[in-house]
Parts: structure tokens; sequence; C-alpha cells
């Protein structure tokens, strides 16, 4: 009874009842426009990064990954295979050479990470053979090099130039070959492009008489949320000599930057619902107001404060949840829409790629905040209700039946 | 002299999408200094006709002239602006404008005509001195009784020396003393000033005390003296 | 009007709480987006001064193109042209020229990366503030010892100490690969991962002959008196090098970047607000609507007196104008204290949020700014935007005739 009263009450003022609806709707909108945005920005960088290069699962000797020195080999490669070969979960894996050292053309040279890569393998887990923009992947040949195209405009080389590579061995002294060119890639992240050269793994352990040691293995699993559990199952199996790291380890940084998004998303709701409040408070009082003599009636006929004070509440959650409703169809829907070619920050280009974005980010949802949003809107605006209601309980019927 | 012409004026509006015929016919003169009621059951048109007059709404046909000029041709600016200079009017209720005192609510519509504000003053307490309410001066509407708004209504219109009072059931909110004390402040005016006064009213006091009544039933004139 | 004006004053005070709700609502918006506004701006500051005093400079010339492709040959050499350009502009405090090149540094059997800067330390020193962030040891004196100081991190990773000698090796003008051994004076701290993990400074003459430039530089490193002084400045400096293949860059362009990480943060802060004050327009709207269609049987006896259409509006106009004036107002107000209180009391963050803050360059600060520019453009803002939502209820006074004005429900 009191859900039918309250609901058609709202439609007395038709105008008043939609422009309130419709400052719900547009605060709605907005969050989820925001919310989608962010949460874009921030999964591409989480993902763009995965998919390049860092994938889910890292092993190294310990200590590698904040001092990344040539002379640290993984202690029983062998033994580390058979660990992640029988993990069901584990999709795919990668070895990998890494070393620091120096790229040159004729015309200049730039320091560089040298990926020592086994092409097929790393084709599966990382996504570079796809990035390529020029020639192509490897091809199986000894000495080809694939490079991104900053590096590459630095060098001043093209397809089928040569490049020598130096770095350290182990022992101390230098290594060095001589490399073709033969693919340019171009990544989301500009300093990817800039800083990261890829050659057959068996070359540059030649070239640094490393025989068939590696220094990482690169693993992905069958869906990100897993990995942690694979990383705790390959910990277990391995001693005190070696690191297991997932991505959320690597990149603590970014991680931390995304819980820390959580929060702030909370706030930004918080804002614009406080924001929406003013409107909803105003407008219940208006509503109340205007009808201080049936109000008085309904008192004098014997309706309980209590039923009074909750009628006048729905009749504000249900402003909330219509508003919300409509909000969460029409931002969604958008939000969908936009994802589909994403926006264009080319404006901010250099930046964003400089964080491994890419120039256009996808706004994406989830499920999370959305729910979050679905919670809070309404309570917000049953609370711009307490105070006119608490104004009409207290009304007097005798008065409020003749009120002018 | 005349002052006020109808011809075969007629009035049909639409009350929710049926269409009313509320004026018939109306021919009537009214001549300068007159003091006429328009009396009728409910639903007789007397309130309309009284607006018709008034210049708040416009014949569906017919004419209407005042001192020999059409105005239902005139623009909203040019009524607006005559209603301001030419005529006076007293409503049943909601006369006063509520954040203005009584003295400045008379005050108001010389405001409006730019009137220099110590002629103003001087125009407005006279006045009220005169219909014996200068004591309400700096009293706003909430603070008087029905009866001392409608006197103050009263003042506001004929500040101005309007040709014509309009007057839509003033008294119908009054208790009996209090309306017949407004009926021989309207009158005093009509004697002392030569003012035109146009009453619409179902009232009894009203209808006896009229000089002249023109009785209206269902958008007719049935009958006039 | 002065008529007009009591009216409207009056009006507004009629309904002491719902005028006092719309006030509250009014301020609060601009209060946050002065408080937000002064934040944002008021740490770009912070940041950039950080950064141009720092290490960029305002202006840097360098050879055409080098900013986007930096490559050892974009070399020049500071001929008498440069120099007495240099000398004659009186904007210009000081300025000191660099070489930059990558190489690698080694100390016994690890080799890390290094960004190599070239300084001459006696005009850096009154350039830029390179200097302050000396963390161990000592800032080489002679423009051409073999003395460096490289970035803390890059010597955690070398596992070498102060005094201890590196070998540097790095590609050279002529195309040939050139090593020198170094002796490590000191290192440095600048909060940023780039270059305390691989900065690596040396004096500026070396650096030519590591690198084979024979006396040539890569960039001149401007400091103005004045910050408000860059666009002019640059502009001059052009002009008087234009044909040289030389080109003269603001810091924006040398960081770009950084500038667009700033301009990105403005953009998004800018939209927020915005969203702010569209929601609170909507309150007003529903506010000054409901006040209008209140009295209309107010509107309706006063029109049929005879004030014009033009003069009603014109009061409801004033209504809401006065309204939001006093929201502005105390917006204003308490805006200013807000962000006085965080211009002397800046947040500082510590631990995990000022390292992710570090990671993207930026300091760990938020600061505030009393730039009356923010204050001005919010209340405009704010201005704006309640009266244009004004002309909704504006449009009903205008569409209102005094009958139905009169016989409204």
């Amino acid at each position: 009874m009191l859900v039918k009263l309250a609901w058609r009450n709202i439609w007395r003022n038709k105008r008043r009842s939609l422009i309130v609806t419709g400052s719900v709707v547009v605060g709605v909108v907005a969050l989820i426009f925001i919310d989608g945005l962010n949460n874009g920005f921030l999964s591409q960088m989480l993902f763009n990064q995965v998919n390049l290069n860092i994938s889910h699962i890292q092993i190294h000797k310990k200590g590698f990954n904040d001092n990344k020195v040539i002379q640290s080999f993984i202690p029983d490669k062998a033994k580390v295979e058979r660990i992640l070969a029988h993990n069901k979960k584990i999709v795919h894996f990668s070895e990998r050479v890494i070393a620091f050292g120096l790229v040159s053309s004729a015309i200049s040279s730039s320091g560089v990470y040298i990926l020592g890569i086994n092409p097929d393998d790393e084709a599966k887990i990382t996504t570079i053979s796809k990035s390529i923009i020029k020639g192509e992947y490897f091809s199986g040949k000894q000495r080809e090099i694939v490079i991104g195209n900053k590096l590459a405009e630095k060098l001043k080389v093209g397809l089928g130039g040569k490049v020598i590579v130096l770095s350290n061995r182990p022992d101390g002294s230098i290594g060095s070959e001589v490399f073709r060119v033969t693919g340019i890639f171009k990544s989301p992240n500009s300093e990817f492009n800039k800083a990261y050269i890829f050659v057959p793994i068996k070359t540059l352990q030649n070239m640094l008489g490393l025989g068939n040691k590696i220094h990482e293995f690169a693993i992905i699993t069958t869906d990100y949320k897993v990995t942690e559990d694979v990383k705790n199952e390959i910990r277990n199996q391995l001693d005190e000599s070696y690191e297991v790291l997932s991505y959320r380890d690597i990149l603590p940084l970014l991680i931390m930057q995304m819980e820390l998004y959580k929060e702030t998303i909370y706030i930004i709701n918080l804002i614009i619902g406080l924001a929406l409040l003013f409107g909803i408070i105003n407008s219940m009082l208006m509503a109340v107001f205007e009808r201080i003599n049936e109000i008085g009636v309904l008192m004098a006929i014997g309706m309980k404060n209590g039923k009074i004070f909750t009628m006048i509440l729905l009749e504000s959650l249900f402003i909330g949840l219509l508003g919300t409703a409509l909000g969460l169809i029409t931002g969604i829907g958008l939000t969908e829409l936009i994802s589909i070619h994403g926006i264009d920050f080319s404006l901010f280009a250099e930046s964003l790629e400089n964080w491994g974005i890419g120039a256009v980010i996808y706004p994406k949802l989830t499920l999370e905040n959305l729910i979050a949003m679905l919670f809070m809107i309404p309570f917000i605006t049953i609370s711009g209700a307490v105070y006119p209601a608490l104004k009409a309980i207290k009304l007097e019927p005798v008065y409020a039946i003749s009120y002018v | 002299m005349e002052i006020l012409r109808t011809e075969n004026v007629n009035k049909i509006y639409e009350d929710n999408k049926v269409p009313v015929h509320a004026l018939k016919n109306i021919n009537l003169k009214i001549n300068k200094g007159e003091y006429v009621a328009i009396a009728g059951p409910s639903g007789s048109g007397k309130t309309t006709l009284l607006n018709l007059l008034g210049t708040l709404d416009k014949p569906t046909s017919g004419k209407i002239y005042f001192e020999n000029s059409d105005f239902t041709s005139k623009s909203r600016k040019e009524l607006s602006e005559f209603r301001l200079r030419k005529l006076g009017f007293i409503f049943q209720a909601y006369n006063l404008i509520p954040v203005l005192t009584a003295l400045e609510n008379i005050e108001f519509s010389m405001m409006l005509l730019g009137v220099p504000e110590k002629e103003r003053r001087e125009r407005a307490k006279n006045l009220m001195a005169e219909l014996g309410i200068d004591g309400l001066a700096n009293k706003r509407p909430n603070e008087m009784s029905g009866g001392q708004q409608q006197r103050v209504a009263v003042a506001r219109a004929i500040v101005n020396n309007p040709r014509i009072v309009l007057a839509d059931e003033p008294t119908a909110n009054l208790d009996s003393e209090n309306g017949s004390k407004l009926l021989d402040l309207m009158e005093k005016m009509n004697e002392e000033k030569n003012i035109t006064f146009i009453f619409s009213s179902h009232d009894k006091q009203v209808i006896e005390r009229a000089r002249r009544l023109i009785l209206l039933k269902d958008g007719r004139i049935v009958s006039e003296n | 009007m002065k008529l007009l004006l009591k009216l409207a004053w009056r009006n507004i005070w009629r309904n002491k709480r719902r005028s006092f709700l719309t006030l509250l609502a009014i301020s609060f918006a601009t209060t946050a987006a002065i408080a937000t506004r002064g934040m944002q701006l008021g740490t770009y500051a912070v940041n950039i001064d950080y950064a141009v005093n720092m290490f960029s400079g305002y202006l840097q010339i360098q050879r055409e193109g080098f900013q986007e492709n930096p490559s050892l040959n974009k070399a020049f050499k500071l001929n008498k042209l440069i120099l007495s350009i240099l000398k004659k502009n009186n904007r210009i405090k000081s300025w000191s020229p660099r070489v930059l090149a990558d190489g690698l540094i080694s100390y016994k059997e690890n080799s890390q990366g290094a960004a190599i800067f070239g300084l001459n330390p006696q005009t850096e020193k009154h350039t830029t503030k390179i200097f302050t962030r000396i963390k161990k040891g000592k800032f080489f004196e002679s423009d051409s010892s073999n003395e460096i100081i490289i970035g803390y991190k890059l010597l955690q990773n070398l596992k070498a100490g102060i005094g201890d000698t590196v070998v540097i090796l790095s590609q050279g003008f002529d195309g040939s690969l050139g090593n020198l051994k170094f002796v490590i004076a000191g290192t440095v701290k600048f909060g940023s991962p780039g270059i305390d993990g691989m900065g690596v400074f040396m004096p500026i003459k070396t650096a030519q002959e590591l690198l084979a430039l024979y006396g040539r530089i890569h960039a001149v490193v401007i400091n103005l008196y004045d910050t408000y002084e860059i666009e002019k400045t640059k502009e001059l400096l052009s002009e008087k090098l234009h044909g040289t293949g030389l080109t003269v860059l603001d810091w924006g362009e040398i960081m770009p970047d950084f500038k667009q990480a700033i301009e990105l943060d403005n953009v998004s802060g800018i939209l927020m607000l915005f969203i702010l004050m569209v929601i609170v327009a909507f309150g007003i709207l529903n506010t000054v609507l409901m006040s209008v269609t209140e009295r209309f049987r107010e509107f309706g006896v006063t029109l049929a007196i005879g004030m014009s259409q033009i003069k009603l509006m014109i009061l409801v106009f004033l209504e809401t104008v006065f309204l939001t004036l006093i929201g502005i107002f105390l917006g204003n107000v308490a805006g200013y204290f807000i962000n006085l209180y965080f211009v002397r009391n800046p947040i500082e963050f510590s631990g995990e949020l000022s390292s992710l803050y570090e990671e993207y360059g930026f300091l760990p600060v938020i600061r505030s700014t009393l730039e009356p520019s923010i204050f001005l453009n919010i209340s405009i803002a704010v201005l704006l935007i309640s009266l244009f939502v004004t002309i909704y209820p504006v449009y009903k006074v205008y569409k209102l005739e005094p009958l139905k004005g009169i016989r409204y429900t």
C-alpha cells in the first residue's frame, strides 16, 4: 500500500520528478564513464606489459629481478622445465637470455636490453610477433635481430641493415656480434620500442659464451586469475636459490595504483552523490510542503508517523532507483559503444605511450564498481529525504489540515 | 459619456476539450462614473465578462471599445501599458505582493510609471489617510486581516487615478461587516473621484447596493438597468 | 530598476530554507572547484619548477631534430654567434653546455646501461640544481677530470663503491667505440628512476674526448630570471638563430611526456568539475522553477495591474543572480582558506605512495595555490551555468498570461 502511494506521489509533479531523476541519471552516467575510462587506462597499462614482455610468471635465479647481471643464470634449467611441463594450468612457457648492452649502427648507438629468445615459444606467450610493422618476425636464420621502431629511427637502420651488438660476458670481457635487421616492431610502449631488442637465443648464448644457460622462464597461465596459485605451486617445488615472481610482484607500483584506484572511485562516487544531495533535499522538501494539508489529513485519519516517514523515504528511493537504472542503461550502453573504437587521446600520445598505454583508450567496466554505484546512489537519495520526512512527521495534524 | 462598449461579444473557451460558450452576443454600454454590478448564478459568465472588460482576455468574436478606441486588436505590450495607466484591479484574494509593505504595494504601480519618490510617497500616504488605513503603512500582507488587505487593494487600484476599477468578487472572502465596510469605501471613491466601478459578484450585499445591475444567465444578459 | 532589485532581494528570503539549501549547493560546488583546482595547479607548479630548475632548464638550444631523435652526431659547436646571442639577452640568468650519450658502464664483471651527461660544473652550478642532489661524496669541480657522479641505484647495481674505478664504453662521433676509465667521486639521488638507475655525470671535456666530439655539444641549458619570460625569450632566440640549423625548445618540448602527463591530469580535473557543476545546476533549476511556479498567482496579479512581461522576467532573473552571487562569494571565501592552508601545509607522501609518484616523474607532494585566475575562472563558470539554468524558468514567466497565473493551481 505504501509502495503504491509512494510511487504515485512521485508523478504528481512530473516536471520536478523528471528534473531530479535527470540529475541522478547525469551523475550515474558520468560515474560510469569516468570509471570506464580509468579502468581502461589502468588495464591497458597492465595487460600491455603482461602481454608484451612480462607474462604472468617469471622464474629466475634469486636476486635477478633487482639486479640483472649476466652471471645470474637459472641454476637447473631442466628441473624447472620438468616442473612447468607438468603443471596443467600453464599454457605455455618460454626461455630467455637477458643482457644489457649496446647496439650500434654506422650512425649511432644506444643502450638496450638484449633478449635472446626462442622465436616459436616466444610467439606463443607474447605479442611481439604480432607487433611487427615492417619486415617479418624471425625466419630461423642465425644473426637475425628484431628491433623497435624508435630504435630503428635513432640508429637510422632499415630492414636488412647491419648492427653490432655488444655486451659483457660473465668473465668481464666484451662479446659482440653483427646482426641483420629482419623485422621492426611497434608496441604501445614507447620506452619498450627504444630499449628492447630480440635475437635468437642460441646466437646470444654463443656471443656471450653462455653455453646453454638462460636467465629467465616466462610463463603464461590459463587465466590471469589463477596466476597466484600457479606461482605458489611452482614456488613449493623449487628451493631457495630461485625466485618465482608473478606480474604483481614485478609491477608492484602498477598493482598498487590499481588498488588505490578502487578506493578513489568510492570517493568520486561520494562527491557526485553529495552534489546530487542538495537537489534531492530541496526537491523532497518542496514535495512535502506542497502536501501539508494532505499529510495533516492522513495523520488525522490515523496513519502513523512511521508510515508517513517511510512513505516519503520510499518516494525518494524510487526516484533514486529510477535515475540509477536509467543511468546504468545509458551509461553502460554509451561506454560499450565507445569501447568499440576507443577514444583517441593522441593529444597526450607521448605521455601515454611512455606509460605503455597507447594513444587509444578503450573504456572498460567492472562489475564491482557498477554494483557499488547501484547501492550508493539510491542510498544517497534516501538520505536526502530524511530531513524533509522528519519535518513532515513533526507536523500537528490540526494545523496541517488547514494550512494555507 | 460612454467609456466602455461591447459589440456582439462572444467568448468560447475549452474546458478539458469540451467547448464552453461562456458569453453569447453581449452588447452593453457603460458610462463614465457608473457603479455597475454584474451578477448571476455560478457559471453565468460574469467573471469571464469582467476579464474581457479588463483586457485580461480577448473575445472569440465581437469588439470592445474603450473611449471609442478598439482595444481587441491591441498587442500584449500595449494592453499592459493600458492597464497600468487606465485600469485598476481588485481580485478576490492574493491582491498584494507578499514581500512589500502596504505602503510599498500602493506605491507599486506609481513606481512602474516612474513617478518620482517624493511624489509617490505623498500620494500613497494621503490616500491611505483618506481611506483610514494609514496605520497599516509598514505592515506586510501576512500581518493584516483579510479586510485590511482588501482595503489596501482598493488603495492600490485607485492611486493612479484609473478610469475604471474592475473588482472580481472583492467581498467573497470577507465577513458581512468587513464586506460592508469595503463597499462603503468603494462607493465613496466612486462618488468623490468619479471613477467608474465595475463589479462581478454573487454577494447579496453587492447586488443590493449596486446602482446599476446587469444580470447574466448562461452567458446572456437577461436584464439590466 | 531599483524596484526590481528590491523585490528580487526580498523574494529570495521568502523561503529561507530553500534559499539556504540552494546557497549551500552553489557554495559547495564553488568551494570544491576552487580547492581541487588549487591543488592541481599548485602541484603542477611545484613539479614544473622542480623539473625545470633541477634539470631541464627553462629553455634549451639544440640541433634541429635532436629532441625527437637524440643521436650522437646531432651535435654543434658553441661558436661566437651563439655565445654573443646568449650574452646579449638580458633575460637569461645563466646557461650551461651539455653533452648527451648512451653507454655501458662496467665495474669488474658487472655492466649496466648508462645515460651519460657531460657537464661543465662551473656553469651548471648557476644554471640548474643538479649539484644539490648529491647523496654521497662530492661533485667534480673541473671540466676535464675523470671523476664521475652516478645515480645511487646504479652504484648499488654495479656493486661498486665511492673511489672505485670503472670503465665506460660508448660509440663516438666518428662511429668508433671509445672507452675510458673513470673514478666514482659520488652519488646522486633525484627520485627519478631513470637518473638514479642509469645516470652518469661527467666533466664535459672528458665526455667530448670519450665521444670524439672535438668540442661539440648537444645542448645549451638556459636559466631565466622569470618564468613568464619563457615564450618571449624563446621567440627572440629563435629569431636570432634562424638558419643555423639550431632550434630553441621550452621545457614542455624537452619533456613532452611530463608536460602531457600534467595536461592529462589537468583535463580530467576540469572534466570532473564540469560534471559536478552540471549536477548542481539541475538542483538550481528545480529550485528556481519551483519558486517561480509557486508564485504564478502573484505574478498573474502583478501582470494584471500592468507590470510588463519583461520586467517580471528580469525580476526572476535577478533573484537567481543574487543567490548565485552570494553562493559564489561564500564559496570563494571558503575556497580561499582551504587553499591557503594547503599552500602553507602541503601534503607530503611517504612510503609506497611516494614511490608511485616518483615512478611517474612527479614529486610526492600536493600543494595548493592562491593564483587569482582560479577564483575568477571558477566564479565566472558557476555564474554562467547558473544563468544558463535560469533560461527555462524565465521562459515560463515569458509565456505567462495574467489570467493563467491568477487561475493557477
